[in-house]
């Protein structure tokens, strides 16, 4: 089985000496999908950034895909990976002054320069998957967020990245419009997409994850199946956080 | 690696520069030596030989030419300082306006913006000196003797001014005023509707409240938008030539057109204003740090 | 107590009254002074305005001393330039049009300039007697479109890493922006012919226009760097984790959207540059301030100041006016997209 992701012992510090990351490792096979919990401030936004150069670490190596980066800032390389890794935002940040299917189109045209009928017809093709092909004319602030999400979930899948990385894809939505999104997130996991997932929805994370890694101020406090971690898991920290998301 | 590509860049950048610079010299030098004229400025301290018919410091056609330019600097001072007052007061009185509750003085400010912004101050500093003053039969408005408007000018208080400065400060004062309306409109409604609200339903008049509450919270965003109007004002103040007011930009076009130093002449007109326009942005600056120490007082 | 409180109550409620009081006042007294203003303009324009120095001179106005034969040429040019507004405002719905405005908008400077210069074909004519609203509108189309790619250029500039560029950029937009127009105006008719070397000359009106796109573009520079400085920073990260090179993300996503922040401000600097071009008619150009200003020299029309000043600031507002509105439809199109 393919490694996708490895990460070896990496740590980032911020300007007071606080450290945003501390001594991190972990591997992500192909095909799996990884669940990042932990609380507010615990770093692990931070860590699903670096794994596409939105972020610099001081210390350790990362590989993704093949292709290694370390605290020096390798401007080529990192373009090389995010050519293969697509990656979702909490805010969706979709482009305003685009439409929908421009958005989409916009990095096949000009990143994979393909032809814009082929460009068009899979972003077309994308849109109908998610469910959202009438809105393709229209503009993002004409969506509700939850479309707007998964226009954003389509754009990056327009350049069929090998792996994903959702940063709390459903924390800036209407709790009415959470599942249309992860419906879409749980029907890419079944086809065998490997993902990284930043989230706080635990039902998601019981019944997609293969792993779900808990972090806490920058540390690794434990990994482990979904399983054991809701039901037994290991460290106390995890258990009161678990305690205080089931308030 | 990529800090050396970064530098070389640069060293390119700054070469491409200084070629440019240097061509552009090197052709100045040669047009000056063919017109024989070099570049010096001891031609300041010969007579002007020209007279002015504005100069609140004395002034006779022998005095030199830069005493000449130091009676422009006043003249340019003097207009601007005037108008810089006025049109302070009337924007206030306009931006209030634009606020106000009343319909009618509500949609003549906005008249009154429109018209003045959408017209050339040019066409409305000639229009306020060859209609406004020169076109006014003698003795048009006079109240015994304490404000007099004739087409020799303004006589306020026996304070006498010439048709040429009232013009100018006036059409400056006008122009100016319609943008700082608009300034301070933006302050007020930048001024969050709770405020109003709050102090509404504790009792305070509208003019108190206006006052007290919206207008000192409403000052750290109409002070920036000043400043640049005030420094608009000073720019536009060079118009004054279209009306034969002998400000800085006056005279020195009269110089160069008498002695054809116009490099000199420029350099001179460029520090005049990078000077005036550094004085202005200090002065604001303290006004702004003021009130922004007050405000933490009011906190 | 008990009186203490009437006393405020009454306070209060005279208070009330006199400003109710006082706002009927000053309605009262603006309308009557409105009502003065009316009736005397009115008397005026009926009895005493004399209209022979514009309504003479309309062709002189809009064309200046173009060859009289030739007007069709910049009547021409105006008609395409006001078609391509309206197609740029209300868009048809041919994609291919909608996609090529932008090569139609550079290619009105082209047209304009054969149209108004000859040549292949057509009689040349001297830019001396180019005048008029036509000069007007050349000075203004010309320079806002040299200038607005190089104040985006210099916005960018001013936002670079590269310390050099940086500064120097800054120097160039903070000086520009210190000094009045007129002495930048007027360094473009006299200095600039010392800066060359001999032999080579740039005829009045393209030094005009060289000298404004130097003026404007610092101004554009700086409403650009605004517009810059509101794109959220989570633009740029979804753009660059979808693989957009520094380049590409300039163009399609920095670019379109600091224009559009920037859409108000670059339309009030078009409307002052409008304006601005009667800064001309001191420097030697016989613009539409300036046309104005020769009809009154002229004895035959003496005395008409006030019926020519109405009637060009008439023009201007109504131009001004125009683009204003323009720019506000614009706007709310945006809106959405």
């Amino acid at each position: 089985m393919n490694t996708i992701i490895k990460v070896k012992n990496i740590s980032k510090s911020y300007s007071r000496g606080l450290l945003a990351l501390d001594n991190v490792s972990l591997k992500v096979n192909q095909g799996k999908v990884l669940v990042i919990m932990g609380p507010s401030g615990s770093g692990k936004s931070t860590l699903i950034r670096t794994f596409n150069g939105l972020e610099t670490f001081d210390a350790g190596e990362i590989e993704i895909l093949g292709i290694k980066i370390n605290q020096n800032y390798n401007e080529r390389r990192i373009q090389k990976i995010r050519k293969r890794v697509g990656m979702v935002f909490q805010q969706f940040n979709l482009f305003p002054h685009l439409c929908i299917l421009d958005n989409i189109t916009l990095a096949p045209l000009n990143v994979q320069k393909r032809s814009r009928v082929e460009a068009e017809e899979y972003g077309m093709y994308l849109l109908s998957q998610m469910g959202i092909s009438m809105h393709a004319e229209k503009y993002p602030s004409q969506l509700s967020g939850g479309e707007q999400q998964r226009v954003a979930i389509a754009r990056t899948l327009a350049l069929k990245p090998e792996l994903l990385l959702f940063d709390e894809p459903t924390s800036a939505l209407d709790p009415e419009r959470i599942n249309e999104v992860l419906d879409v997130m749980r029907k890419l996991a079944q086809d065998g997409m490997t993902m990284v997932v930043v989230t706080h929805e635990i039902n998601f994370a019981k019944e997609v994850s293969d792993q779900i890694l808990f972090m806490d101020s920058g540390k690794v406090i434990e990994t482990s199946t979904p399983d054991i971690f809701f039901s037994n898991a290991k460290h106390e920290r995890s258990r009161k956080f678990l305690n205080q998301l089931d308030k | 690696m990529m800090r050396y590509k970064r530098f070389f860049l640069q060293l390119i950048i700054i070469l491409l520069f200084i070629g440019l610079v240097g061509i552009l010299i090197n052709n100045l030098i040669i047009n000056l030596i063919r017109t024989d004229l070099g570049f010096n400025f001891y031609w300041l301290l010969k007579p002007a030989s020209f007279a002015l018919s504005e100069h609140a410091l004395p002034f006779s056609p022998s005095d030199s030419y830069a005493w000449a330019l130091l009676i422009g600097w006043i003249n340019s001072l003097k207009v601007i300082l005037f108008s810089l007052i006025f049109s302070t007061i009337l924007g206030i009185i306009i931006g209030l306006s634009r606020t106000s509750k009343n319909i009618l003085i509500k949609k003549i400010s906005s008249f009154y913006i429109t018209f003045i912004r959408q017209t050339p101050l040019l066409l409305q500093l000639m229009f306020w000196y060859f209609v406004g003053f020169l076109g006014l039969k003698n003795k048009f408005i006079n109240f015994s003797n304490i404000l007099k408007i004739n087409t020799q000018g303004i006589e306020f208080f026996g304070l006498s001014l010439t048709p040429e400065f009232s013009a100018l400060f006036i059409g400056l004062s006008v122009f100016t005023s319609a943008f700082i309306g608009e300034v301070i409109r933006g302050g007020i409604i930048s001024v969050e509707k709770g405020q109003w609200e709050s102090f509404r339903s504790l009792g305070l008049s509208e003019r108190d409240g206006l006052i007290k509450v919206i207008i000192p919270q409403a000052l750290p965003a109409i002070i920036p938008g000043l400043t640049s109007q005030y420094l608009n004002l000073a720019k536009n103040s060079t118009l004054a030539i279209a009306i034969g007011y002998s400000d800085i930009y006056a005279i020195n076009d009269t110089i160069i057109n008498q002695t054809g130093r116009a490099i000199e002449c420029f350099i001179i007109l460029l520090l005049t204003f990078l000077i005036l326009n550094l004085s202005i942005t200090n002065l604001m600056e303290k006004i702004n740090k003021l009130i922004n120490k007050k405000q933490i007082y009011i906190n | 107590m008990y009186l203490k409180k009437i006393n405020k109550n009454f306070k209060k409620f005279r208070e009330i009254l006199l400003l109710n009081s006082l706002n009927n006042f000053l309605t009262i007294i603006l309308v009557f002074a409105i009502f003065i203003t009316f009736l005397q303009t009115f008397n005026w324009l009926i009895v005493n305005s004399k209209w022979t120095a514009v309504t003479t001179n309309i062709p002189l106005f809009v064309f200046g001393t173009f060859p009289e034969d030739q007007r069709w040429r910049p009547f021409i040019w105006i008609m395409s330039l006001l078609t391509i507004c309206f197609l740029s405002i209300v868009p048809p719905k041919w994609k291919w049009l909608r996609k090529n405005l932008l090569i139609a908008w550079i290619g009105m400077i082209p047209l304009g300039i054969f149209l108004l210069y000859g040549g292949f074909g057509i009689q040349t004519v001297m830019s001396r007697n180019f005048g008029g609203l036509t000069l007007t509108i050349l000075l203004t189309v010309c320079s806002s479109m040299f200038a607005l790619p190089i104040g985006i250029g210099l916005a960018f500039c001013r936002q670079s890493s590269l310390f050099v560029v940086k500064k120097l950029s800054s120097i160039y937009i903070d000086s520009m922006r210190a000094v009045p127009l007129i002495a930048v105006l007027f360094f473009g008719q006299l200095l600039i012919p010392l800066f060359l070397p001999l032999g080579l000359e740039i005829d009045s009106v393209w030094r005009a226009i060289f000298a404004f796109t130097l003026f404007v573009s610092a101004y554009i520079a700086e409403d650009i760097r605004g517009g810059l400085q509101a794109i959220p920073h989570t633009q740029i990260e979804s753009a660059k984790s979808l693989g957009l090179n520094h380049l590409q993300i300039i163009r399609f996503i920095l670019i379109p959207q600091s224009l559009r922040i920037a859409l108000p401000a670059l339309t009030n600097q078009v409307i002052g540059l409008f304006q601005n071009t009667s800064l001309m008619s001191i420097l030697g150009l016989v613009e539409l301030l300036g046309i104005g200003r020769s009809i009154l020299a002229n004895p035959k029309f003496i005395g008409q100041y006030i019926e020519v000043y109405i009637w060009l600031a008439s023009v201007y507002w109504i131009i001004c006016t125009l683009l204003a509105l323009m720019a506000k439809y614009l706007e709310k199109r945006l809106k959405i997209a």
